[in-house]
């Protein structure tokens, strides 16, 4: 049996290692810590600005320059990835490659995406809908006034406005706290004694035909939370993700991670890789920092996927170096000058568009187009090419790049 | 052959003089407050009394000048986990470990002082074994043992046996089959020689019946207890001189051992955690192997016999935090797989509760239990007969509160392979 080492536990080495295995491999995962799954907002972003609100992703992914990743890597592998996915997870995400959602930020903007949780898309809004958003009075993070307020002055991408207002409910998570997260309200909601009282806590209060918008605490290990508190309301409800600790991240990290255990995938965390052995264009082994003396995976095949700077994947030293900084790959966008402007608020910092040039079977390539190594590839936020962030495109490169990578690996290793 | 100097130990006052200011310290500028060390933390999750990993940790640290900002670090339990999933690489666990020994310098408490003493409770116990079994599980007993020192009624006490294991190795007959493999030295800690005196036969067993000749040296504690519980100076003489202990066998053999959480303090925690730098540390924790750990390396180098009888069973499993954080995922998980027809169900827990001796505290008891408890639920539901698990405490933790047996994985190993 072929082995394969994939580094990093987001999205990307996340759904490679799910395919890898799937596909007949045994695969390590080796990552530093848990992977910013639950950092995100448990949606899949695939274009969401180009620059202007996009409505219909897969069309604005088939229609980019050469230089963006998307290009590289294919709208069939992107559309591949987003029916794998789906597949994976199949009670956790919903959604159509050719229509966002327009969905309720938790400072009530209204955020562009492609895939997302059942319990959110009741809040992708029409004009004239109306909307009540209510907060928990001993919830951090949520400010159900603030996330009103602003949505009811927000034109809807669909046109028109809705009619928004809000309430406050005192229900405490737990005794003994007054300021709990959203995790530990999540836990509480797994119960669905909670459920009901937190119902009937403010059912009198709402109005007839009001759609509830609730902070994304509704359960973290039942996924049906959501669906009983709407049914005890007798209104259509929907969470909104709140910043970290993101319960809907939690929820699509671990169905993801369980996946990728049930299908054999053995998972070795807590120790970043530092080091590669390789010889004749061919990477045999990396070697993570466990204490005292490291400890050496060999392997047949190896994915980088340990994202970018946010990971520690790249480097800028004090000299305005760049460096990826476990195979020391070549770097396509580390020459540009200046690499960081002083326009805080202007255009796009040349420096987050730094990453590793692939190929079409996502293959780092050195100057001369060939691959660096014969056996490596990369997926996800270290490919270079794109500002996630500002096109909301992350998810959706690390999605088809992981799909792109894991297919090709299988390809040659069988 | 690794060439060492051997240097006196490390001081009590570097001891504590470190905690904060080294290794550790420097990694709490990684932290970016993602939060992920918070979701995952066991207590936390069951009391508000532990604000949290995040703000004891790398938080609290930046206010902390000797003095703690805040006790309810006293809350955390060691158990490691922040640290294994922190994605930044920030030493959480190891900053609170020594902030609490910063803070109980000057009034340790002596029920933490008397429960940290494992060797001699085992050298106590094991003359008078029925009657120290009798004792531990006599409820006035127990309660006037709670009253006097503080150590929870209901709290797992080690099961004293009648025979340590060295005594056991000195007199059994020679084994049969002639070493073809080579050398290597058993590591059995203070739990292993006094009380899971089993685990460490079977152990020995297995690597004999695989070809290896096994020395065991007279050997002490690895200071694991006293280290959790802030007492930096014994647990540094501890270490040290174990390390003379293995290292007295030969100086380039590899040494198992079948207890988990000690080997643990031997490839990192004292150096981590204490900042004891000494190289017969490094070199002890450079060649010592979980036992788990040694026969999956066997495995992917193609050298472990697999002939292993079918046992049609499921078994839960459970992991402990010391294991994990050795940064060698679960090898048993993927050696129990090849014995035909057992399926072994990972609890997917995070702690059992008990972190050494953290949930024998009176006033940590119901904490732990409630950590434990989805665990303990897991397990009676998978197989109310058997469960296993790779370190002692944990597994005397599991079984007082689920009420299933729980054993080393190695012992289903040693059935496999037909060992009796």
């Amino acid at each position: 049996m072929s082995r394969v080492v994939v580094i990093g536990a987001g999205l990307a080495g996340l759904v490679a290692a799910n395919r890898l295995a799937a596909g007949g491999a045994k695969v390590v995962l080796l990552s530093k810590g848990l992977g910013g799954l639950q950092l995100g907002q448990g949606t899949i972003d695939v274009f969401g600005y180009a620059p202007e609100r996009v409505s219909n992703p897969i069309r604005t992914v088939q229609a980019l320059p050469g230089t963006h990743p998307y290009t590289r890597v294919g709208a069939t592998n992107l559309l591949a990835g987003l029916a794998y996915l789906k597949e994976l997870v199949p009670d956790l995400l919903v959604g159509d490659p050719e229509a966002n959602y327009q969905l309720p930020t938790a400072v009530g903007a209204i955020r562009p995406t492609c895939l997302a949780q059942p319990s959110m898309v009741a809040g992708n809004l029409g004009a004239g809908d109306r909307v009540v958003i209510v907060g928990l009075r001993q919830l951090k993070d949520f400010h159900p006034q603030l996330v009103a307020e602003n949505l009811a002055r927000t034109d809807l991408p669909s046109g028109g406005r809705a009619k928004v207002r809000h309430l406050l409910v005192d229900f405490p998570a737990r005794e003994g706290e007054i300021d709990s997260s959203a995790l530990t309200y999540a836990r509480a909601f797994d119960d669905p004694g909670v459920r009901e009282r937190f119902a009937r806590a403010f059912i009198g209060e709402l109005e007839s035909d009001e759609i509830v918008g609730l902070p994304a605490v509704l359960g973290v290990s039942d996924p049906n939370a959501w669906r009983h508190v709407a049914e005890k309301l007798g209104h259509p409800v929907f969470e909104i993700p709140l910043p970290p600790p993101s319960v809907p991240g939690i929820r699509l990290n671990e169905a993801l991670t369980a996946s990728a255990k049930a299908a054999g995938v053995r998972f070795v965390p807590g120790t970043r890789v530092f080091d590669f052995r390789a010889s004749d264009r061919r990477v045999g082994s990396v070697t993570i920092a466990v204490e005292p003396a490291g400890r050496e995976f060999a392997a047949d095949a190896f994915v980088l996927a340990g994202g970018g700077f946010e990971s520690g994947a790249l480097e800028l030293d004090s000299h305005g170096r760049v460096r990826e900084t476990l195979f020391g790959l070549p770097l396509e966008g580390a020459d540009a000058v200046p690499l960081i402007h002083g326009d805080y608020w202007g255009g796009e910092q040349p420096l987050f568009t730094v990453g590793v040039r692939v190929g079409s079977d996502l293959k780092p390539l050195d100057a001369s187009g060939k691959p660096v190594y014969d056996n490596l590839w990369a997926a996800g936020g270290i490919i270079a090419g794109s500002a996630g962030w500002a096109e909301k495109c992350g998810d959706g490169i690390a999605l088809a790049s992981a799909m792109a990578a894991a297919d090709s690996i299988l390809k040659e290793l069988s | 052959m690794t060439e060492v100097n051997d240097r006196p130990a490390t001081t009590a006052k570097a001891g504590l003089e470190f905690a904060g200011h080294e290794l550790s310290r420097a990694s709490l500028d990684s932290c970016v407050k993602c939060t992920i060390c918070e979701t995952q933390c066991p207590v936390s999750a069951v009391t508000p009394l532990f604000t949290g990993p995040k703000f004891i940790g790398p938080q609290a640290e930046r206010f902390r000048n000797g003095e703690s900002v805040d006790h309810s670090l006293d809350y955390c339990s060691s158990c490691g986990t922040c640290t294994l999933v922190c994605p930044q690489g920030v030493q959480v666990a190891e900053l609170n470990s020594q902030a609490r020994a910063v803070m109980k310098a000057d009034h340790m408490p002596i029920r933490d002082r008397l429960v940290s003493q494992t060797t001699l409770m085992g050298k106590l116990m094991t003359p008078v074994a029925p009657l120290a079994r009798w004792a531990l599980g006599n409820k006035p007993i127990r309660t006037l043992m709670e009253a006097a020192v503080k150590v929870h009624r209901d709290a797992p006490m080690p099961p004293a046996q009648s025979q340590t294991f060295q005594s056991w190795f000195a007199s059994r007959p020679r084994p049969a089959t002639v070493p073809t493999r080579g050398t290597l030295v058993f590591f059995h800690g203070c739990a292993g020689g006094y009380f899971e005196v089993e685990t460490s036969k079977k152990t020995v067993e297995v690597l004999e019946h695989l070809g290896y000749e096994v020395l065991v040296p007279r050997q002490g504690c690895c200071g694991l207890a006293q280290q959790s519980n802030g007492l930096f100076d014994e647990a540094t003489a501890s270490v040290l001189k174990l390390c003379d202990d293995l290292r007295s066998s030969g100086k380039d053999l590899t040494i198992i051992s079948s207890s988990g959480s000690c080997t643990g303090m031997l490839k990192h925690e004292a150096h981590e955690i204490m900042g004891v730098s000494d190289d017969r540390l490094a070199d002890v924790g450079t060649r010592i192997r979980d036992t788990m750990e040694f026969l999956l390396d066997l495995h992917d180098a193609g050298e472990l016999p697999t002939d292993f009888a079918p046992m049609p069973m499921t078994v839960p499993y459970h992991a402990p935090c010391q294991l994990k954080s050795q940064g060698i995922g679960k090898p048993a998980l993927e050696v129990l797989r090849l014995i035909p027809e057992l399926t072994v169900v990972d609890s997917e827990k995070v702690c059992c509760g008990i972190a050494g001796t953290y949930g024998l505290k009176k006033e940590k008891y119901e904490i732990a239990q409630a950590v434990g408890r989805p665990l303990f639920e897991m397990v009676k539901a998978t197989n109310p007969d058997l469960a296993l698990c790779d370190t002692e405490t944990c597994r005397w933790q599991i079984e007082q509160s689920s009420g299933v047996k729980t054993v080393h994985p190695i012992w289903m190993i040693h059935a496999a392979y037909g060992l009796g």
